[in-house]
């Protein structure tokens, strides 16, 4: 199964400490060697200022070696740099944990600043101390610490290049404290600053490695696919992820940097599209908020796009469905299911919702079985969906019952069939199919035009409108 | 003399013209002068064949020229004399020259008494031009010039003093030319201040000294106006030369001697009459002769600018063997300075004396010479393929011409190594654009062909075949140089060449997605007709490696474009347009049209490209023609071109056996129509053609596995009517294609609501569902799709309409980011185009044929005039 395993192809695209748990991952499963993800995990270590947590893996992977000695050196460092930053951003913390100052601090940045530096002295420099302890304590691990050290930081400081870095350190902290809740604001105001800003500024944070001044539209792009890769962990842990990483994958924005740079996203993707097929079919979200057409065409979106990849991206979960609902073969589907129930299990963001998934992909065959047949076998079909033909007997019951086929659909249990009887549908009906939308897509319409023609001037009010006024008649 | 000219010719400039014709006849002579009696009869004889050859040779070859020579030279009686005798012509001119001289003069005094400054400066103008040219040849400025300086100096001071008193100005015109002649004069007296202060000494010595100069200097000519001129061919003048010239060489050996024929041979260039081979053979002789480096590389320098000028008419091309010998001394002269670094080319240089020689020593650093390298790789390359475009391309010529390509393509790679050791970016990018030109189009054969001579040569650039193990890998490697250089133009060019090669390697995706993500298409109808050519060359190739790679449908839709347009063989400069209504194009257009002509070795088929294209437009349109059961959705059509062939195909009585391409494929449709699969298939195997493709039974195996398909769907749509129920092992037999595939098919059918039917697993059978619409139900469902597609249609203009704002409804998100947006869109675009293929081409279509409409901007004035 190595080599569905993307692990290696989204790493270079996570932080370091962000890796450490997909290792952990790997450590369980066993796909790979386990000395070989040891000692991956000591060299990830050795990078950061966790030192005891590396002389520790050092012990596992060498028991009968000392440890370097220069370990222990860093080690005094890191404690000395510690203490020092410390005490730098305490003097800033004390003002501002004051609750006058922050009763007085405002919306305005640079107001604040002023305030801060007549009343008591702050300079931008001591800011700045704020988030280089913030930095440091996410360094040696310390990631609730560093979270709070960032966020001040942020409500104080003006410079763009250290706010988007800060931003960087606080979603990849929330995330390793598994606060998703936070994390996913902060991934949503993180996605708004990149969208936004000029393009120029992102880069910093998100690869100050390979910033040889390049472009700013590859910089955009490169942002863009670094939180594509981070949000995974914010989206497959949060309860309503899987929805929104659809509405963020499926704009246009991000489905052109997954095609661009990163296909295996897809892979998310699709796994997503499958996953929340029930919402989707708007079965038991009743209460929920309303969700896009994006969310609810997702499966369409996405084979789509599955289908103009291929070439560059290729695995069982995506090729289920592109067997599914492209070549319309349910044999190659069911054995890509098979192999994709592995992929999935194995998957770091995906492993937990394998049997989500599989329940989905399930009806998502008998969805399409039932639409194109008008008589089938259950045995058939329980075979089509890896079940015997007794858990595949109660599974179509289920699915009858559960769904709106229940009128059209019975089973004939003396000949073993399931007999769809679906009338065809009536002329009018297909006319109200094809007009119910428009009423309300025009108004929309009307109301962007009219908006977009209050700044400006009036000559775009004139010409948009006329053609409307047909669609709204037909109404 | 002035009177005469303005009777020959109207305008100033043809006078000019035949004033310098007159005085380079006699130009021919130039050292004579100055050098001493003892090298004087040598130097008299070996330039007496060369102004012997020179009037018979330049009225042999330069048919084309005699329209305009002769027209000044009928007129004046002493001209045409010496078309029959060269030799008096000589002695004649030089004398003519002075005599011109004292006309103008006096014309300046005649002139000067009716206060007609105007009239004083033209024959001023003249009088000093004639000077110059006699300075030039370091001959004695006559003293009358000098005096009618003197004169009009005095006079024009006076004529200033009394301007500014009188009260009655003069004419604007006059007053104006009068103060240009007081500028002239003030700077012709610095010129000839020498001249000038010993006349003013002494007006009497002056004259004297003038006389006697010229009476030492007359004798000579006459002595070699007897010899007979020798017209015979280049190979006697050569011995002639050598046997007469064994006195002159000790003077010609010394590199004052060198510099001095150069310069002579300089001075001539470009001008009518100038003898091009015999200035060719002067310098063939220097080469060998130049002793240090220096002067090989000047003299080198000079006899590869001559070759080029060999030919002046834009419309011939240069003779092999010339441009055989130019290439050599291109690669010589680049070997020289590549082995040395002490010297350098440059097009820009600090002023240096043309006639010292110059060595790195004496100038304490690289020596610095005019001229440009890059500029002769351009030109040998331009002439190589003009030849091409001369010759008739299913000769023989043709292809032993072809041959030379290697040694140009080494030449090319010979200059890139030396621009990359001497790291001159500007034109080391010109120059690998020029290699990447001759490989971009090749296949993988014929690439190792050009690359393998570079094996044996000394000096190799960075990139080559053998380093990089595949054409693809190099093609890359050279592109991305060019990606990196600042030029726009290389790099549109470079990322086409790219594109069209990853094309011909089938690598389809790869080519699509650099093609979109390029986003030419916006802009290249503003690009320079040969862009848009490569452009549409790309975007043909690109769609015949759709055909290849078996994407029918991308195919289809790629190709459309340049078919609707019915202009495709002028589109691919691979042909002349063929002006149906409007009238003919000027000359120039045509000339300009005929010189954007690809060689022919570089066309694209167009009979394959026909074939490619009518084919996949028949698997495209035969099952949509067959789905359409009412009147009105017929007018909805794909491929217009093909439609109007099946539609003449279906108006004849009488079908024949199929003769051309287009027969075959209308037959072939109207059997895929009646589901005979088969027959189908054998017409289409059966055109010829398709030997063409590279990889021929691949492609016919691909299409009869589409027609298979195709077939079924078209048998299904058109049959459907008629069942109620149909059993899949049946069509699996009929269509011979496996039983799943056949289910795979119906089963898109039916979830895509092509078909109303249904499957019945357990009897292995499709049930149809067939529904009959009532008049008005048809009309309302039509209606209800023009509505939807109204909507849609505003949605998509408001989208565009907003542009960077972005952010409503749903759809919004479009426009959000800059560039990533657009290309969203296209990429959408193509998604859907792919899928729907159905009136999809719209986006890049209208842009496509944008960029054609553009093309030729002189007939879209035509024809909107």
């Amino acid at each position: 199964m190595a080599e569905y395993d993307l692990s290696k192809t989204i790493i270079p695209y996570l932080d370091r400490h962000l890796v450490f748990p997909l290792l952990a991952h790997l450590a369980e499963i066993s796909t790979f060697p386990p000395e070989e993800v040891q000692v991956a995990q000591y060299e990830l270590a050795k990078g950061t200022n966790m030192f005891d947590y590396a002389v520790s893996l050092f012990k596992e992977i060498n028991p009968d070696k000392e440890v370097p000695s220069d370990f222990d050196h860093k080690r005094q460092n890191a404690v000395s740099t510690n203490e020092r930053l410390q005490l730098e951003a305490q003097a800033v913390l004390d003002v501002i944990e004051n609750p006058d100052v922050a009763q007085a601090l405002r919306q305005d940045k640079n107001q604040n600043l002023i305030y801060l530096k007549d009343n008591y002295g702050l300079t931008l420099e001591q800011i700045t101390a704020l988030y280089n302890f913030g930095q440091f304590q996410y360094s040696y691990g310390n990631y609730s610490g560093a979270a709070d050290y960032l966020y001040h930081f942020r409500v104080l400081s003006t410079d763009n290049d250290l706010n988007i870095s800060a931003h960087w350190g606080k979603l990849s902290s929330d995330i390793l404290t598994g606060r998703w809740d936070v994390a996913l604001e902060e991934l949503n105001t993180l996605r708004d600053a990149i969208d936004n800003r000029s393009p120029a500024t992102l880069l910093a944070a998100a690869s100050a490695a390979a910033n040889n001044l390049p472009e700013p539209t590859l910089a955009q792009l490169h942002s863009r696919t670094w939180l594509a890769h981070w949000s995974l962990f914010v989206y497959f842990n949060h309860p309503q992820g899987r929805t929104l990483l659809l509405e963020t994958f499926l704009s246009p924005t991000y489905l052109n940097t997954i095609q661009t740079s990163s296909p295996w996203i897809l892979r998310y993707l699709t796994a997503a599209a499958i996953l929340s097929r029930k919402v989707a079919a708007g079965v038991n979200t009743a209460g929920s908020a309303p969700i896009s057409s994006k969310v609810r065409n997702a499966i369409r979106e996405v084979v789509k796009v599955i289908q103009t990849e291929e070439y560059q991206y290729k695995d069982p979960v995506t090729a289920f469905l592109k067997e599914l609902y492209v070549e319309f073969d349910f044999e190659a589907a069911q054995k890509e299911l098979t192999l994709a129930e592995e992929v999935v299990g194995n998957d770091f963001f995906l492993s937990e919702f394998k049997d989500e998934f599989l329940d989905n992909a399930r009806y998502l065959i008998s969805e399409a079985y039932c639409r194109i047949h008008q008589k089938i076998d259950i045995a058939n079909l329980s075979e089509r969906l890896n079940l015997s033909p007794e858990e595949g007997e109660k599974w179509i019951v289920n699915l009858i019952r559960e769904t709106k086929m229940g009128a059209d659909a019975k089973i004939d249990l003396g000949k073993n069939v399931i007999e769809i009887n679906r009338p065809p549908l009536p002329v009018y009906q297909t006319v109200i199919e094809k007009t119910r939308q428009l009423a309300v897509r025009t108004q929309a319409l009307g109301v962007t035009v009219s908006r977009a023609a209050q700044p400006q001037a009036a000559p775009t009010n004139n010409t948009k409108p006329e053609p409307q006024t047909p669609a709204v008649a037909v109404n | 003399m002035s009177h005469f000219f303005r009777r020959a010719g109207e305008s100033d400039s043809e006078s000019s013209e035949s004033e310098d014709e007159e005085i380079m006849s006699s130009e021919e002579e130039p050292p004579q002068k100055p050098t001493t009696t003892a090298a004087k009869s040598g130097m008299a004889k070996f330039l007496r064949t060369a102004a012997g050859s020179s009037s018979s040779d330049s009225d042999s070859t330069d048919g084309g020229e005699t329209d305009s020579d002769e027209d000044p030279q009928g007129e004046s009686g002493d001209e045409s004399e010496t078309e029959d005798r060269p030799q008096i012509r000589i002695i004649s001119a030089a004398d003519k020259r002075l005599k011109e001289m004292e006309t103008s003069s006096q014309g300046i005094d005649n002139a000067l008494r009716i206060n007609d400054w105007v009239a004083i400066l033209n024959e001023f103008e003249k009088l000093i031009r004639m000077v110059q040219r006699q300075s030039n040849l370091a001959e004695m400025v006559p003293p009358f010039f000098i005096r009618s300086l003197v004169k009009l100096e005095s006079s024009v001071n006076s004529t200033i003093q009394k301007e500014k008193e009188a009260k009655k100005k003069m004419n604007p015109s006059n007053a104006k030319a009068l103060t240009a002649m007081k500028q002239k004069i003030k700077k012709s007296i610095k010129e000839h201040e020498i001249d000038f202060k010993r006349f003013q000494e002494d007006p009497e010595a002056f004259q004297r000294e003038y006389l006697n100069h010229v009476a030492q200097v007359a004798p000579p000519p006459p002595t070699s106006t007897i010899r007979p001129p020798i017209t015979t061919g280049g190979d006697v003048q050569v011995d002639d030369f050598t046997t007469v010239g064994k006195g002159g060489r000790a003077m010609q050996l010394t590199s004052e001697g060198i510099f001095k024929h150069l310069q002579a041979v300089q001075e001539a260039r470009g001008k009518k009459n100038t003898d091009r081979a015999e200035q060719i053979r002067i310098l063939e002789l220097l080469v060998d002769i130049a002793a240090t480096t220096y002067q090989r590389i000047r003299v080198l320098l000079a006899l590869i600018s001559s070759r080029f000028d060999y030919n002046s008419s834009v419309s011939n091309y240069m003779p092999t063997e010339m441009w055989l010998s130019a290439q050599r001394e291109v690669d010589q002269l680049v070997s020289i300075v590549a082995a040395d670094s002490n010297y350098s080319i440059q097009e820009v240089t600090p002023d240096y004396d043309e006639l010292v020689e110059r060595s790195p020593t004496a100038e304490s650093g690289p020596v610095c010479i005019r001229g440009s390298i890059i500029s002769f790789v351009d030109r040998l390359d331009d002439e190589f393929t003009r030849s091409l475009q001369n010759i008739d391309p299913h000769g023989t010529e043709y292809v032993d011409r072809l041959k030379d390509e290697k040694v140009l393509y080494c030449t090319i790679c010979r200059a890139q190594a030396f621009y990359e050791k001497t790291s001159q970016n500007d034109p080391l990018a010109r120059v690998i654009m020029r290699r990447l030109e001759h490989i971009y189009s090749k296949p993988d054969a014929v690439v190792q062909a050009l690359e393998s001579a570079l094996e044996t040569s000394e000096i190799r650039p960075s990139m080559t075949l053998s380093q990089s193990g595949s054409s693809t890998i190099l093609v890359h490697a050279l592109c991305v140089y060019l990606y990196k250089s600042g030029n726009s133009l290389l790099r549109t060019r470079a990322m086409l060449s790219h594109i069209y090669h990853h094309a011909l390697q089938n690598d389809f995706y790869t080519a699509r997605d650099m093609l979109l993500m390029s986003h030419l298409q916006e802009s290249v109808h503003s690009a320079d007709v040969a862009t848009q050519i490569l452009y549409n060359r790309t975007v043909v190739q690109l769609g015949l490696c759709a055909f290849r790679s078996g994407l029918i449908k991308e195919s289809q839709s790629i190709l459309q474009d340049i078919f609707t347009t019915q202009r495709v063989k002028e589109l691919l400069a691979q042909g002349v347009h063929q002006q149906r209504f409007q009238a003919a194009m000027t000359p120039e257009q045509e000339k300009a049209e005929k010189q954007r002509q690809l060689p022919f070795h570089m066309h694209i088929n167009t009979e394959l490209l026909e074939a490619a294209f009518l084919v996949s437009s028949m698997l495209v349109e035969i099952p949509l023609l067959a789905s359409i059961d009412s009147d009105e959705q017929k007018r909805k059509v794909i491929s217009k071109p093909f439609r109007r062939l099946l539609d003449f195909a279906d108006r004849q009585v009488f079908t024949g056996p199929p003769e051309s391409t287009r027969d075959h494929i209308m037959q072939a449709s109207k059997a895929l129509q009646d589901g005979e699969w088969e027959k189908c298939r054998d017409l289409i195997q059966g055109i010829k053609i398709w030997s063409l493709m590279p990889e021929a039974s691949s492609v016919k195996e691909m299409l009869e596995k589409r027609i298979q398909e195709q077939g079924l769907r078209t048998y299904l749509f058109t049959y459907a009517p008629h069942y109620t129920t149909l059993s899949l092992s049946l069509l699996s037999t009929t269509f011979s294609l496996p039983l799943r595939s056949v289910s795979s098919i119906v089963s898109k059918m039916i979830w895509s609501e092509e078909l109303s039917a249904s499957l019945d697993q357990s009897a292995g059978v499709v049930v149809f569902q067939r529904i009959e619409l009532s008049r008005p139900q048809q009309l309302s469902q039509i209606i209800a799709e023009k509505v939807a597609a109204l909507v849609d249609q505003n949605e998509k203009t408001l989208d565009i309409k907003m542009g960077g704002t972005g952010g409503w409804g749903d759809r919004g998100e479009g426009g959000k980011g800059e560039k990533r947006g657009e290309q969203t869109q296209e990429r959408r675009g193509r998604g859907e185009r792919t899928r729907g293929a159905r009136g999809g081409a719209r986006g890049r279509g209208a842009r496509f044929s944008q960029g054609l409409g553009n093309q030729m901007p002189g007939q879209a004035g035509q024809r909107s005039a």
